[in-house]
Order: structure tokens, then C-alpha cells, then sequence
């Protein structure tokens, strides 16, 4: 309706595209303290001695903090997990050792940044090195623990069992055993990294111009940290470069800031990450490891059902983990019918950088997983990977899942179909089969994926049922401005998706004006009173929680605005009309020229006021609408329970060519098809499916956060590091069809992650191009040198091995 | 991310470059377009006490050639050479040139700058090595040449003593059906190549005469694969002959295992690269325009 579904110009771009965005690192006023990060370069290591005199005595440099001294006035973070979780003493700084490479050791605080680090170069600290466990399945071996106060790297392990799986695998016509898969451990990398400026006050409260993209989260974890009270901590956001769950965790930066501000007697503090201590220590995705998987098939190839272990691997510390050990199961069946299924998960520290929540968090990890299952049976059972789909796949919606979630609209075969018909699927079946009689490795590979958006709180309680968590919630506030502007702020803390274009769009609609006349306030600001427990910028769901709460919040405006309109113009309120008149913004009777504008009814409320009625004494065109999503607190036992609102999927469609030469694995074409339900701005949503794709291929392709034995970081730099660029990026055929959510009011669901789509397709792509020289795809990761080993070393008789039963036995 | 304090001195002229570096000694370095110093000292992996600028030194970026050769002043640009009308007439240069890091690199990194700093995975010194140039140096005991081949001699070494700059550098014209092409493989445009190749071949119809080939990213030091030459010279070429070059060539090869690959998948590379130098020098020979650079991913 009117303004929804159009492609409004992005009221953000014009101060962006001019250099005028307001970015935390370009705020600089004189006497601003610039703190420097001495990191850890171990990765597990006893702290023996720290000897800071020498950086202290240096001109220019305010104040040096180290671990003892955070830990004198900190509480450790408060942390999500179940015991052993409890023992983990989460301080921003390492006190006695340090547990990852890039751990913060020291800070200094000085009049300039390049000041700061030589200072924090001067800071003598004396290490005795321990063992470092890099690897899951080593670390659950406990042979070198990180938290010794927990007795164990084991972070969390349950069963998720639903179904009949024995009876299954009983009755299957075929099984399919996967031994070892892999996900591997990339991050999104936001083009702005992590910066925060702190100032502790007389009043000792704190104020924070930051780029954190959850900060009703960090509040929670911050106060009490600090040992202050929310309210006194000041959170602002303005322009932010990205964050893609990346910043959720940079609360941990803002406390040594905050910190060090106190220490300095109150001075402004800023810090600004560089793109090393970005790659070091800002925060990676989850690294998961798949073992003994097995995939029941009936006699056509529908997949019955699957068991198998799951290992994540969390890096040092737990912060927003051992979340992501439930959050896959939102999408446990990905989008395909089985009903029987038994993943035994557990979760591990090692010494490698924590995870955050990475774009497409834990969600896209449980796709590939699926994925794999598929591409992988399809191939083995000679079935082609379109049909292998169709066969499989959920058709009718709403569907409940097997634990109890509900996938509130879809239709998957029509996105097949589109996908197909977009990258030409039948030209290219006819030249990979030329391409290959030539010799050449070329595949074709589709990937269908979810990105479940507005998540349930309450499946936190399956991971510890003690945390006071659930449901979902965000807020909007609007106003009519004294001058009769409509003023709206967000609980959101936009980083790129255009909040302030949607919002704008969802406003306009509700009062029937145009886009432009609505003011959408830039960032977030806890002095807005605009907030919750929930607010922020994560898990795909804006779109839902976001603009219910906009749209919530114009209703109750206009429901105002209809009374007092309808009192000054003395006509019953159902003949009011809202609209654009001569004067502007109006609400007129419908069909006479009897109008009243806005600034007039701003006006009569805030400076006018005896003209009013005693029965308008609570109209104050100022509202707050907190929009909560219809959930109910899981089953925690059965792990059973709808967990997220709204699930939007992406089908994409490569084709890849793995040079012979080199190696180098080439997309010929890519087609990406997605459904996020009823478009808001076709443009923005567009813009988020290119990115999405974008980072998705870079994972699939060139990202990789590697590590060595030691737990020594190989790519900490963007050279080493290689993320995708516009040189690296192909051409995307974009698809799109609308299947409206009967869940959210606007027929929308929440979009952005893109539940790591091109990385499924690119699996299974590459799988294609090489299934006949023998290859499993197993690993998630396709650089040249890997493909290389592979290509060296086929490993299908190790990576899968099929029985069949009654009848014709398998290969093996 | 920071430098470590350092004083900064402009040269005026080369002879003012030369006396501060002599004067300051030891803590001195020179600094052309900073793209590989200024990386250096912003990890603090080196901490002189003073930068001498000879960036503004006029008349060191000149690229000049006639009919007896190619000379290109040390402070020639990535991107000026790229662009000139040299890397048309020859090739092999554009695709060296052009095959550099990104436009922001490229825009400021020097060709001098390029062999002096030593670093295996530099492309001019293979190039140059290739084309069997010489490196024009000039020191506080006056000018001499050195050839580029075996200019770096080891891993961030150099034949350079102390104070002496690189003052240009200068190569014959290709003769008459010679031909050449450098070919790279990298994962991305901001990363050194995980090898490159250069070859550099005189061809009568298929026979060829005379053959040059340098490998970058091999080892610790560019390297030439003599061997790999020797397989070619004197031979008509056809694929299995250029199959035991390129044989050779990854035989020559020491790469060290790194976040670019394995040394077999270096080896493997090479092998390929080299092939395909010859394929586009045999092209070239033959008069065909063939676009190369490096090679993404
Ligand atoms: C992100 C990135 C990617 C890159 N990728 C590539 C690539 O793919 N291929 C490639 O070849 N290079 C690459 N480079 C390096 C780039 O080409 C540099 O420009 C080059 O290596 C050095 O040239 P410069 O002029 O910048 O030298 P500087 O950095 O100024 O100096 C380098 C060294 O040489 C010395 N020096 C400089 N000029 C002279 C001179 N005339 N005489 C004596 N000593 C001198 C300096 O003292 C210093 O020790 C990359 C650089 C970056 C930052």
C-alpha cells in the first residue's frame, strides 16, 4: 500500500555519499585521550610479570591500566551459559593469562594515537607459555584448559532428538555415512572496524559514542560490570560502517575505554580499532565440526532421516555463546521434510579469538550442514541435484518443524524454478557436458537456504534454563514536533540497511503523507528513552520488529491526532481523512476543505493548551509504542518451541569451473533468488541480498581465519586475509518472488543475513565440477591450494560410503 | 599501526639523498612511494630514526626509449609505467605493470623502490631478471651498474651498499621475434602473488633460440630456471617440450609453505605458469595482441 514496496531514494545516502556521515572515529575535539591496546602474542600464556613504569614516565601519556587493576574494579561479565560457564572469568583484559592471541594485556591512554602505541610498546610483560589447543576435538580432550576454574573446555553438549531416528534407519532403503565435515572460520569484516569514545563523568555515570550494534545487550552486561546502574550509562550510536553481528561484542572495548577514562580523571576517550586487532581480536564465526553423519533414504531418494554429532568451536571465551548450540535448531531441518533427527551438540573453548554472532550466525553452519547431506546423497544415489530438491523439500506452509518451530510461508520449488530459469540451467547442463567431455572440471550446484529473522529469547533457556530470557521486543517513539514535523526514533542501530528510508516509508503510509515530511533521527541514543532488553541491529529482523513497532507507534499517533482534529474541527472522527493539503500535512473532513495541519495540532498540545478540552488532557502527541512478537517460552526439556518468527530464503544457483592449471576455482554464473516476504523498499532489500551473496562467496572462496599450531594468527592482515572485493565479486542475476509472512502485519520478514546461501552453492558447485574425479566436497572452504590438496588426494572412499539395502548392494 | 618517531628529510637532489643517507648511517633509510617501507615500520618490523623523501628528486622518473633500449628512472610509478606507451610496445612490461597490488598501490609504489626492497614476491625484480636488464646505482663511491639478475640476493638483501641509491634501470629493445610474458597468480588484488612467472623467448616460427625465464614467489630470492631454459633453447617447441620446461622451472623452485599455499601447490603453479608464458609469448611472437595479468583467487 502507497509508500511500501516502492524503492525510495535512501534518506541516509546523501550525507554519506558526501563525506558528511558521522562516524565514531570521526569525532576529535582537543584533549582527547587516544587509548592503544597492548594484545597478547600468544595465544596461551601466564601473565608472569607486567612492568608498565617506563610508559607511564613517557611525556604525553595520561594514564596505563592493566589486568589487575580492570579486574580491582570489575565484575566479570555476566555469562549466558549453563555451569561450567559460570566459572569463567570474563574481564575485558587478561589478568593472570591470556587465553588468544590479541587478548588485551595493558591499555594507555595519551594526548595522541601514535603516542599510545609508542608507550604501549615500552610495557615490558614476561610470559611463561602454555599449551595452546587449536582444534575442537583436541581441546575437548582437555589436555590444556583455558579456564582451569571450570575443570574443562566443554562449554555446553545436549541431545536434540525429535522423531523416530531408529525406526527410521530401520525401515531405510538406503544410508548414507558422511564421517567428518567441516565448517570453517571466516568474519564479516564491517568496513568500519569497532571504536568506541568513553567519558566517565563527575557524576560518574558514563557516556559512549560507539558503533555497538546491540546496545540494549551491552547495557545488561556493562552496568554491572562496571558497577554502575543502566541508567547511568549513556549508549549512542550514529553512523556505523557495518557490523553484520561483528560489533555486538565490542562492549568488552567500551568498559577498557570507560576505564581508562575514569583513570584519567574523567577525559574523553577514544578508541578505534585497527584492521589487524580487528582480525585478532574483534571476533570471528562459529567454526563447527560435523562427525558421523547418517543420512537415511527411502527407496526414492526422500530423506528419512539424519543423525550425527555437531563439535562448535567458540574460541576463548563464551560472551554471546553457548547461544549459537541452540540457534541452529531454528533451522534444523533447513527446508526439507524429514521428520526424524538426532544431533548430539557440543561446544568447546580453544585458544583462538571468541566468536560473535556472524551474519547468518549458527543458522547457515546448520544449512550447510544440510546442504551437504544433500548434495552429497544426490551424488552418491545418482539422483540430480534439482530432483534430489523437489523431492525433499517443505511445501506447505505454515510448517512445523519437528521441534516445534514454525516456517511461516515459503515456496521453495518456485524458487528452483526461477533460480533455473535465471542462470539457464538447461544451456548450462548442455555445456558442462561438452565442458567436460573436453576435460574441463565444471559443476553446477544449488543452494537453498533459510535466514530466520526475529528470534525467540526463550530458546536461550535450551542452552540454561535459569536465564531470564524470552520472547522479543523493539520500540519506537514519535512524536509530533512542536513545529509539527513528524519525529521518529529507533531502538535500532542502523549500520547500512536504510532505517531511516523504511521507517520513513512505514510512517508515510500509516498518515498518508510523503516520506520526506517524516524525520527519522539518525542512530540510537538511550537517552530516547527509545529502548528494551532486545534492541539493536541483529538477527535478520528489522523488518518485523522494527517496523511493528513504527508502524505501532504512527497508529497510536494518528489515533491522537484523529481525536484532537476531530474536536477542533467538530466532526465525528470516522470523517476525518489524513492527507497532504495546501498547508501541508493535514486532516481534513472528508470531502469538505475543513482541515487542520499538523503544526497546528502540535501547536494546541504543546503551546495553546486551553483551547483544549478537558477530555483530551492525555492526548501528548508524544508515543511509544514497544512492539512484542506473539512467542511463548519453549519446552526446554524437548528442546521443542517455535524460535523464530519469520523465514525468508534465498535459492542460488553457480556455476564453477576449477581450473586444472591452477586450481583457481572460477564462478561462469550466478543467479540468486530470494523471498523476504513483502518487499518494503525492493531497492534496500536488492542491496542486501548483492551483499549477503558478496560475503557468502567470500567466505566460500578466499576467507578464511587461519590458524596455526600455536595459535598463531596466519591472516591478520587484509592481504593475508584476502576478503572479497568488487574484483572478485560476479555478476549476480537477481530474482525475487513474495511469499507474505501471516505473521508480521506487514507481510514482511526479516532479511540480511542470507543464511550464507553462496556458501551451500558453492560446496556444491565445486562438488559437481569434481564428483568425477573422485571428490567429497567435506570443507566449506574452496581456496586454489585447498582444491589443489584435494584434487592430489580424492577422497571419496574415506568421505562417504553408501549402503544399500534389499536388492542392489552399494558401491562399497 | 602507528610508526615509531622518525626525523623526515626531503632530498633536493640525488647527491643531497646520498650525503644524508651516508651522514645519518645506520638508522637511515630511503623512501620512494612508501608502499612496502611504511607498511614496514607501521607493523614497527623496522625502526630507522630518520626517512630520507627522494620522492621529489625532478628527473628520476623519466621512461624513455629509443632504438638502442629502455631506461626507466627509479622513481617511475607502477601506474605511470602501465600507462605508458612502453608496456604497448612491450608487453611483457603492461603486464607486470598493470598485474601490481590495486590502483592505490600501484599509483605510488616505485619500480626502484621495488627491487630495492628485496622481497621475493616483489614483481619488477623477476621482470627485470627476465629481461636480462641493468640496475643504474649510484653511491657515495660514485655511479656503477649491476645486473638485475642476482641484484637481490637474498631474503630482503640487496647488491646496494651503504647510501646508494637505485637511480634507474635500463634493459635492451626485444629483437626480432622476441617476445615475452609475465604471468602472476594471486588471490586478490591487495595480495603479493602466490608465484609469478617471467618468460622471455626469440622464436623463428616454432624454434626457438634463445630463452629467459625468472620465477618470483619461488624462493627467497628471485630465481632464474636455467634449466628450464635450457630445455627450450635450441629446441623446436611443441607441448612436450615445454612440458619438461615447465618440469624444470617447478623443479627450480624452493617456495616456503605459507597462507598461499603449499610448496607442491607453489611447484604445481609454476609448472602451469609457465606454460602458459610460453603459450603467450609464442603468441606474441607471432604478432597476436594478448591481454594477460594477474590472475585472481
Ligand atoms: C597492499 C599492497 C600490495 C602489494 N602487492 C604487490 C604486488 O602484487 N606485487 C609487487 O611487486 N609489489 C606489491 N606491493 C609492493 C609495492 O609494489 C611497492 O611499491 C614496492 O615494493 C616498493 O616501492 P616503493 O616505491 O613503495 O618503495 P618504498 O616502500 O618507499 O621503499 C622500499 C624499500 O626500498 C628502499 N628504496 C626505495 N627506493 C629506493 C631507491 N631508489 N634506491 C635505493 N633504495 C630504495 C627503501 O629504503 C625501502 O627499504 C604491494 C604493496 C602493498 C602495500
Amino acid at each position: 500500500m502507497g509508500w511500501t514496496g516502492t524503492s525510495v531514494r535512501r534518506k541516509e545516502d546523501d550525507r554519506l555519499v558526501r563525506g558528511r556521515g558521522l562516524f565514531t572515529d570521526d569525532e576529535l575535539e582537543p584533549g582527547m585521550l587516544h587509548l592503544h591496546i597492548l594484545r597478547s602474542p600468544y595465544a596461551h600464556a601466564r601473565i608472569v610479570r607486567i612492568d608498565t613504569a617506563a610508559a607511564e614516565a613517557l611525556p604525553g601519556v595520561a594514564c596505563v591500566l592493566t589486568g589487575r587493576e580492570v579486574a580491582a574494579q570489575c565484575e566479570p561479565f555476566m555469562q549466558i551459559g549453563p555451569p561450567p560457564c559460570d566459572k569463567i572469568r570474563d574481564l575485558p583484559m587478561a589478568v593472570d593469562k591470556v587465553v588468544f592471541q590479541g587478548e588485551p594485556v595493558a591499555v594507555v591512554a595519551a594526548a595522541t594515537v601514535a603516542l599510545a602505541e609508542d608507550a604501549a610498546q615500552l610495557i615490558d610483560v614476561e610470559y611463561e607459555m602454555l599449551e595452546a589447543v587449536v582444534e575442537a576435538e583436541d581441546a575437548l580432550s582437555d589436555r590444556s584448559i583455558l579456564h582451569e576454574a571450570a575443570g574443562t573446555n566443554r562449554t555446553w553438549q545436549g541431545v536434540f532428538e525429535y522423531g523416530d531416528v531408529e525406526g527410521a534407519f530401520r525401515d531405510a532403503a538406503s544410508v548414507v555415512r558422511i564421517p567428518r565435515m567441516k565448517f570453517h572460520r571466516f568474519a564479516s569484516t564491517p568496513l568500519e572496524p569497532n571504536a568506541c569514545i568513553a567519558e566517565w563523568t563527575r557524576q560518574g555515570s558514563v557516556e559512549f559514542l560507539c558503533n555497538n550494534s546491540f546496545p540494549g545487550f551491552a547495557q545488561q552486561l556493562l552496568a554491572p560490570g562496571l558497577r554502575l546502574k543502566a541508567d547511568q550509562l549513556h549508549i549512542r550510536t550514529y553512523d556505523v560502517g557495518g557490523s553484520f553481528g561483528n560489533k555486538i561484542w565490542n562492549y568488552v572495548y567500551m568498559a577498557l575505554a570507560a576505564l581508562a577514562s575514569k583513570k584519567a580523571g574523567g577525559r574523553r576517550v577514544k578508541w578505534t580499532e585497527t584492521r589487524t586487532e580487528h582480525l585478532l581480536g574483534s571476533g570471528h564465526g562459529n567454526e563447527r565440526t560435523y562427525l558421523d553423519t547418517e543420512v537415511a533414504l527411502d527407496r526414492d531418494g526422500v530423506i528419512t532421516a539424519v543423525r550425527s554429532r555437531h563439535i562448535d568451536d567458540c574460541g576463548a571465551y563464551t560472551r554471546y555463546e553457548p547461544l549459537g548450540c541452540v540457534i541452529w535448531s531454528q533451522v534444523l531441518p533447513a527446508t526439507y521434510k524429514l521428520r526424524n533427527m538426532r544431533i548430539d551438540f557440543t561446544q568447546t573453548v580453544t585458544n583462538k579469538c571468541p566468536v560473535v554472532p556472524n551474519r547468518g550466525y549458527s543458522r547457515m553452519q546448520q544449512l550447510w550442514f544440510m546442504e551437504r547431506i544433500v548434495d552429497i546423497c544426490a551424488h552418491e544415489l545418482g539422483i540430480p541435484a534439482d530432483e534430489m530438491r523437489l523431492k525433499n523439500y517443505i511445501t506447505q506452509f505454515p510448517y512445523e518443524t519437528p521441534n516445534g518451530c514454525v516456517y511461516d510461508s515459503g515456496n521453495y520449488p518456485a524458487m528452483l524454478a526461477k533460480g533455473k530459469e535465471l542462470i539457464g540451467w538447461d544451456r548450462w547442463q548442455r555445456e558442462i557436458a561438452a565442458g567436460r567431455k573436453a576435460g574441463r572440471l565444471i559443476g553446477i550446484g544449488i543452494g537453498t537456504t533459510l535466514d530466520s529473522g526475529t528470534n525467540n529469547f526463550g530458546q536461550a533457556r535450551i542452552v540454561n534454563p535459569f536465564l531470564p530470557f524470552s520472547g522479543n521486543s523493539e520500540v519506537c517513539t514519535m512524536r509530533l514536533d512542536i513545529e509539527g514535523a513528524v519525529v521518529v526514533c529507533l531502538g535500532t542501530t542502523p549500520s547500512g540497511q536504510g532505517h531511516e528510508t523504511s521507517a520513513s516509508q512505514v510512517v508515510a503510509d500509516v498518515l498518508g503523507i510523503d516520506p520526506s515530511m517524516v524525520y527519522v533521527r539518525p542512530g540510537f541514543d538511550t537517552a530516547w528513552n527509545t529502548f528494551v532488553g532486545h534492541s539493536g541491529t541483529y538477527a535478520s529482523q528489522f523488518a518485523v520488529t522494527g517496523l511493528s513497532a513504527v508502524h505501532g507507534a504512527a497508529q497510536k499517533l494518528k489515533a491522537e491526532m484523529r481525536r484532537l482534529a476531530a474536536f477542533m474541527l467538530e466532526a465525528a472522527e470516522e470523517d476525518l481523512e489524513f492527507g497532504t493539503g495546501a498547508q501541508g500535512p493535514e486532516v481534513r473532513v472528508k470531502g469538505t476543505d475543513k482541515a487542520i495541519n499538523y503544526w497546528y495540532m502540535a501547536n494546541l498540545v504543546n503551546n495553546n493548551n486551553a483551547m483544549l478540552d478537558e477530555s483530551l488532557g492525555d492526548v501528548t502527541l508524544n508515543v511509544r509504542h514497544v512492539y512484542r512478537p506473539p512467542f511463548k517460552v519453549p519446552d526446554t526439556e524437548r528442546k521443542f518451541g517455535n524460535l523464530t518468527l519469520t523465514y525468508a530464503a534465498q535459492l542460488h544457483i553457480a556455476v564453477v569451473e576449477v581450473s586444472r592449471e591452477t586450481c583457481r576455482p572460477q564462478v561462469l554464473a550466478y543467479a540468486a533468488v530470494d523471498d523476504c516476504g513483502t518487499l518494503i523498499n525492493p531497492q534496500i532489500a536488492h542491496g542486501q541480498v548483492h551483499g549477503a551473496t558478496s560475503h557468502g562467496i567470500g567466505a566460500a572462496l578466499m576467507e578464511c581465519l587461519d590458524y596455526d599450531e600455536t595459535g598463531n594468527l596466519l591472516t591478520a592482515t587484509f592481504s593475508d586475509y584476502c576478503p572479497i572485493t568488487a574484483l572478485n565479486i560476479p555478476d549476480i542475476a537477481w530474482g525475487n518472488i513474495e511469499t507474505p509472512s501471516p505473521f508480521s502485519y506487514n507481510g514482511a520478514k526479516g532479511m540480511g543475513e542470507g543464511g550464507g546461501a553462496p556458501l551451500h552453492t558453492m560446496s556444491a558447485a565445486i562438488q559437481d565440477a569434481l564428483h568425477g574425479a573422485g571428490v567429497i566436497v567435506t570443507g566449506s572452504h574452496h581456496s586454489a591450494p585447498r582444491l589443489f590438496e584435494i584434487l592430489q588426494q580424492p577422497n571419496r572412499d574415506e568421505a562417504v560410503s553408501v549402503e544399500r539395502r534389499g536388492g542392489k548392494q552399494g558401491r562399497r | 599501526m602507528y610508526p615509531a618517531p622518525f626525523r623526515y628529510h626531503r632530498a633536493a637532489t640525488l647527491d643531497d639523498a646520498i650525503g644524508r643517507l651516508v651522514g645519518i648511517g645506520e638508522g637511515a633509510r630511503a623512501l620512494a612511494g612508501g608502499q612496502t617501507l611504511l607498511v614496514w615500520l607501521k607493523m614497527r618490523f623496522d625502526e630507522p630514526t630518520d626517512l630520507v623523501d627522494i620522492g621529489r628528486i625532478p628527473g628520476l622518473d623519466a621512461i624513455e626509449h629509443d632504438t638502442k633500449g629502455v631506461r626507466i628512472g627509479a622513481l617511475a610509478t607502477h601506474a605511470r609505467i602501465a600507462r605508458s606507451p612502453l608496456a604497448k610496445q612491450i608487453p611483457i612490461v603492461g603486464d607486470c605493470a598493470n598485474g601490481i597490488a590495486d590502483n592505490q598501490v600501484r599509483s605510488r609504489g616505485t619500480i626502484g623502490g621495488s627491487l630495492a626492497a628485496g622481497d621475493p614476491s616483489c614483481d619488477w625484480p623477476v621482470l627485470l631478471t627476465t629481461l636480462d636488464a641493468t640496475v643504474h646505482c649510484r653511491g657515495p663511491a660514485g655511479a656503477r651498474t649491476l645486473p638485475a639478475d642476482g641484484f637481490v640476493q637474498d631474503l630482503y638483501a640487496t647488491r646496494l651498499e651503504a647510501g646508494e641509491l637505485i637511480t634507474g634501470v635500463s634493459f635492451a629493445l626485444p629483437g626480432k621475434g622476441s617476445a615475452g610474458a609475465y604471468v602472476g597468480f594471486k588471490r586478490c588484488a591487495p595480495a603479493f602473488p602466490t608465484s609469478s612467472v617471467g618468460v622471455q623467448l626469440t622464436l623463428n616460427g616454432d624454434d626457438c633460440t634463445q630463452a629467459r625465464i625468472a620465477l618470483g614467489s619461488a624462493a627467497l630470492t628471485t630465481i632464474r630456471a636455467q634449466a628450464a631454459e635450457a630445455e627450450l633453447s635450441g629446441r623446436t617447441l611443441n607441448a612436450q617440450v615445454i612440458a619438461r620446461a615447465a618440469e624444470a622451472a617447478a623443479a627450480a623452485a624452493d617456495p616456503v609453505p605459507d597462507q598461499r599455499g603449499s610448496p607442491a601447490f607453489k611447484r604445481s603453479l609454476i609448472d602451469a605458469l609457465v606454460k602458459r608464458g610460453v603459450e603467450v609469448a609464442r603468441r606474441r611472437a607471432r604478432g597476436e595482441t594478448v591481454e594477460v595479468s594477474h590472475e585472481y583467487y
